[in-house]
């Protein structure tokens, strides 16, 4: 028993943690149904706040580089998702930003598009479910009887993890398909070789327009922008092509098109291709190609039927582009 | 890549520079920066001396990139790149920083200016380390040339291309020769015959051997690239013919602005109004009656008809001055006791001879009245029969301050030129572009007004911007001078920063197909991606900032080099 013991391979040690996120990431990894059982069987899970109860100083107690396997979900938002990430930093090999958020900063980098004092103003004071007349706000540290209550420091940006601490790979989507950290995963515990430290991995390099099964043509000439159930969708033709804005041709292939195999414009969670660094920006001037007038009123008039072109150009990946946020 | 080994050299400019810029000082400030491997100032670099302190240092200091800070790279790019390519690097490791027309020039404070400088060298030092070599390269030039239009331009070119011996196939859509100036009796301002100028310049070309003339033909769609062109006509309707031609010359003019949009003039109302173009018929055929078969005793010339004003066009035609003021030498002479209104609202005699010409019509008893052309315009009514005339003006008089009413028997409206209708369809064809007027773009509005952005496409005379014969002939035979010299070459360079597809990142999306003005990007069906023709192509970077996945790369204007050149502007201050 004990000779076959020595014999196994060490199980690696896997963190999963979630900074400024939904929890969609930590479901993608369960998401992957029976093939957990060789995840668990291939790593124990040390650290994972929605599946395990270890507590941060259990963590601040590990050895450093003890971790074989993080993967951080969520963008950062505040002083904890910064204080975690450069504690998983500093115990972890190999440290993977996993799923749009924390690749690029996701949807809650939408934020960027204001500041904190616009963002406690809209949570706290004028949601329509909040009665605030005193204009309360959370405050750091507390003071009462027992002593001092503590809550972490609310950051002005939402950073992706890139801004905070060293990364060694980046697994994009919203989220990422489980099949892709499969593969990854995979890889990882056979002692495949790795790609470059900083790659985007679990993705493709051609954007989705590759994969999709939809007619594509020259012809995109735009007279006006729809949301997609302002149209009957053919359900062959691409959408750029029936005038509604899909991220396809700026975004990253490897979740199989789903969005567009489900009869929705792809919204760009798998971030830009190589080499383009600002994935907004380059949908932007590709939309502005196809626009169909040629004098500035007719453009106008086209371009105001987008509906907030800033969210929806930079829908997973404001804090990660170029622009990075609204100035101030 | 190879570790970039930086020369960087800021040029005085004699004083154009350094009076401005502390060239001292922004030498000293990029030394030290990554990848510079030496820095210096000079008097001026562009000189023999200048240009041999590069090469020198080049070989001694085994420099692989070099920038200049200097004048425009329009002046000198082209000098320090020669001398790159002298000391054995390849042109395109060079790059310039303008310190001269984008600093000391426009700059009055020397330390802002010197911080400038040192932006601007910095980011060009950033920039020209991703810089890649480029090769040159040439194709063969067909010599048979295709013209587009038979006017006075184009029959011009036409002949001194042929007289060169070489082919030219002459393209018109009317059945005749000879354009407008065909309908001009006289011309300003020597009131020579147009009939005695045009007509043997018709015969001629309908003469000479070289020649092919192709009338009543439109030219729907040109395929191929500077030097390879083709296309197909139909003549008459018969059979298309495939024609195969080096170079293309657009001479396709302009044509008379209708009046009838102009309510004050009642154009198609009163039939003794008239275009400049219709009394040209009138003198041709040697009368000038009214339509009641009468000679007029009072004749009105109105200026600027659907010109300078911006509910019909705002540039200015350019020849309609001179031409009223010719048609009152010809009314004078032909009716001598008429009472002649010139209604103006400037008078331009910028041309040879033309101020003259201006003086010597205000001694032909004539009355010039102005307008204001923004305020109001004259306005043209019928008479009542005690009026003993046939139409009255009203008119604000801006020189006397006066509302006036003018008698008159006969308007000549001095109609503007604009764009030709199939316009659009000939750019479309030829692969040029077209400004806010429809005028054709030119190359260089000054230095090179005859080529375009598109290699061996040339535009001449009228549909370039209004212009009267000489300029016209004049931009004829330079046209025709680039053409000859580029089929004496027998052959001729081609763009080396094209754009190119990178097929591992192209996911056949076709954004960048419609967007090429130059029709150099096709799509390949068995590999699912784009393809740039790179003879076709111009580099304009159009498609490089269309592709969304960052597939196409415009060479010499890659995002990394253009990125890394805005952070260095950024990085100092």
């Amino acid at each position: 028993m004990s000779s076959e013991q020595t014999n196994l391979k060490p199980k690696l040690k896997l963190a999963v943690y979630w900074g400024s996120a939904c929890g969609g990431c930590c479901v993608s990894v369960l998401d992957t149904h029976e093939k957990l059982l060789d995840i668990v069987a291939a790593a124990d899970p040390v650290f994972w706040p929605i599946a395990l109860d270890i507590k941060y100083k259990d963590v601040e107690a590990m050895p450093d580089q003890s971790i074989d396997l993080t993967l951080f979900n969520g963008a950062v938002r505040n002083s904890e998702n910064q204080h975690i990430a450069q504690l998983l930093r500093k115990k972890t090999k190999i440290l993977v930003a996993y799923g749009s958020c924390a690749y690029m900063g996701g949807i809650p980098g939408l934020a960027n598009f204001s500041g904190k004092s616009e963002v406690f103003e809209r949570a706290y004071v004028e949601t329509e479910s909040t009665k605030n007349p005193e204009r309360i706000f959370p405050v750091t540290e507390y003071p009462v009887e027992e002593g001092t209550l503590k809550l972490p420091k609310f950051f002005n940006d939402v950073l992706p993890l890139n801004k905070v601490v060293d990364v060694d790979y980046y697994i994009p989507g919203c989220p990422p398909q489980s099949e892709r950290l499969i593969e990854v995963f995979t890889a990882i515990v056979s002692g495949a070789q790795l790609p470059p430290k900083g790659s985007v991995v679990g993705a493709n390099d051609k954007t989705n327009c590759d994969e999709c099964k939809r007619t594509k043509s020259e012809n995109k000439t735009i007279d006006r922008f729809y949301r997609p159930w302002e149209i009957q969708d053919d359900k062959e033709t691409c959408f750029l092509e029936q005038g509604v804005i899909c991220m396809g041709p700026a975004t990253r292939g490897g979740c199989g098109v789903r969005c567009v195999e489900g009869n929705s414009p792809c919204r760009g969670c798998y971030g830009p291709p190589p080499g383009a660094t600002d994935p907004g920006a380059k949908m932007m001037s590709a939309i502005g190609t196809m626009i169909n007038a040629d004098n500035p009123e007719e453009i106008d008039k086209i371009i105001e039927s987008i509906v907030d072109p800033a969210g929806l150009f930079y829908r997973f990946s404001l804090p990660g582009s170029i622009l990075g946020r609204k100035v101030q | 890549m190879e570790e970039p080994r930086i020369g960087v050299y800021v040029c005085w400019c004699g004083t154009n520079i350094s009076k401005m810029v502390d060239v001292e000082a922004v030498t000293n400030e990029v030394k030290a920066l990554p990848n510079v491997t030496i820095a210096k100032n000079y008097k001026y670099m562009c000189s023999d001396p200048g240009q041999d302190l590069i090469i020198k240092d080049i070989k001694l200091h085994n420099l692989n990139r070099v920038v200049v800070a200097a004048c425009s790279p329009r002046i000198h790019e082209l000098t320090f790149r020669t001398a790159c390519e002298k000391a054995g690097i390849n042109p395109y490791l060079f790059e310039m920083a303008n310190v001269r027309e984008q600093d000391s020039w426009v700059h009055t404070d020397r330390t802002e200016a010197t911080n400038k400088a040192i932006d601007l060298v910095v980011a060009a030092i950033r920039r020209v380390r991703y810089h890649e070599p480029l090769q040159k390269r040439f194709v063969n030039v067909n010599p048979a040339t295709l013209i587009i239009g038979g006017g006075i331009s184009g029959l011009t070119a036409a002949l001194e291309i042929a007289n060169a011996g070489k082919q030219v196939y002459l393209v018109e859509k009317s059945d005749q020769l000879g354009g407008q100036v065909k309908k001009f009796d006289l011309t300003f301002p020597h009131l020579s015959s147009a009939q005695q100028m045009i007509r043997p310049i018709v015969q001629r070309v309908d003469n000479h051997p070289n020649i092919s003339v192709f009338l009543e033909t439109e030219i729907r769609e040109v395929t191929g690239y500077i030097g390879n062109f083709k296309t197909a006509i139909s003549v008459n309707g018969g059979d298309p013919v495939e024609l195969e031609f080096g170079n293309i010359i657009a001479a396709v003019g302009l044509k008379p602005f209708n009046p009838e949009v102009i309510s004050e003039y009642n154009y198609k109302e009163f039939p003794d109004v008239i275009t400049s173009f219709e009394f040209e018929e009138k003198l041709l055929a040697g009368r000038i009656l009214t339509v009641y078969g009468k000679e007029p005793r009072n004749v009105a010339i109105i200026h600027c008809v659907g010109s300078r004003n911006k509910k019909y066009h705002e540039y200015c035609s350019r020849v309609c001055c001179m031409a009223a003021l010719k048609y009152v030498h010809q009314v004078r002479a032909a009716l001598p006791s008429a009472n002649i209104f010139e209604i103006y609202a400037d008078m331009r005699a910028y041309g040879k001879g033309h101020e003259e010409f201006y003086a010597l019509t205000t001694h032909r008893q004539i009355m010039f009245l102005m307008y204001d052309q923004q305020k109001k315009l004259p306005v043209i009514n019928q008479a009542d029969r005690s009026d003993n005339c046939n139409m009255i003006i009203e008119m604000d008089e801006l020189l006397s301050g006066q509302s006036i009413e003018v008698p008159v028997d006969m308007v000549i409206l001095m109609v503007n030129m604009e764009a030709q209708e199939n316009v659009k369809q000939v750019v479309r064809a030829i692969g040029v572009s077209l400004c806010g007027n429809q005028f054709f773009i030119e190359k260089h509005p000054k230095l090179d007004p005859v080529a375009t952005t598109t290699g061996g496409v040339y535009i001449i005379g009228t549909c370039q911007g209004p212009k009267d014969i000489p300029d016209s002939v004049a931009q004829a035979r330079a046209a025709a001078a680039r053409i000859l010299g580029a089929i004496a070459q027998g052959s001729v360079p081609i763009e080396v920063t094209t754009a190119s597809v990178n097929e591992l990142l192209c996911c056949g999306c076709q954004t960048c197909i419609g967007v090429c003005p130059y029709k150099a990007i096709s799509y390949d069906e068995n590999n699912k991606v784009s393809i740039v023709n790179e003879i076709l192509c111009k580099g304009c970077g159009t498609c490089g900032s269309a592709c969304p996945a960052g597939a196409i790369i415009s060479k010499h204007f890659t995002d990394l080099q253009i990125l890394s050149e805005i952070e260095g502007v950024m990085s100092m201050s």
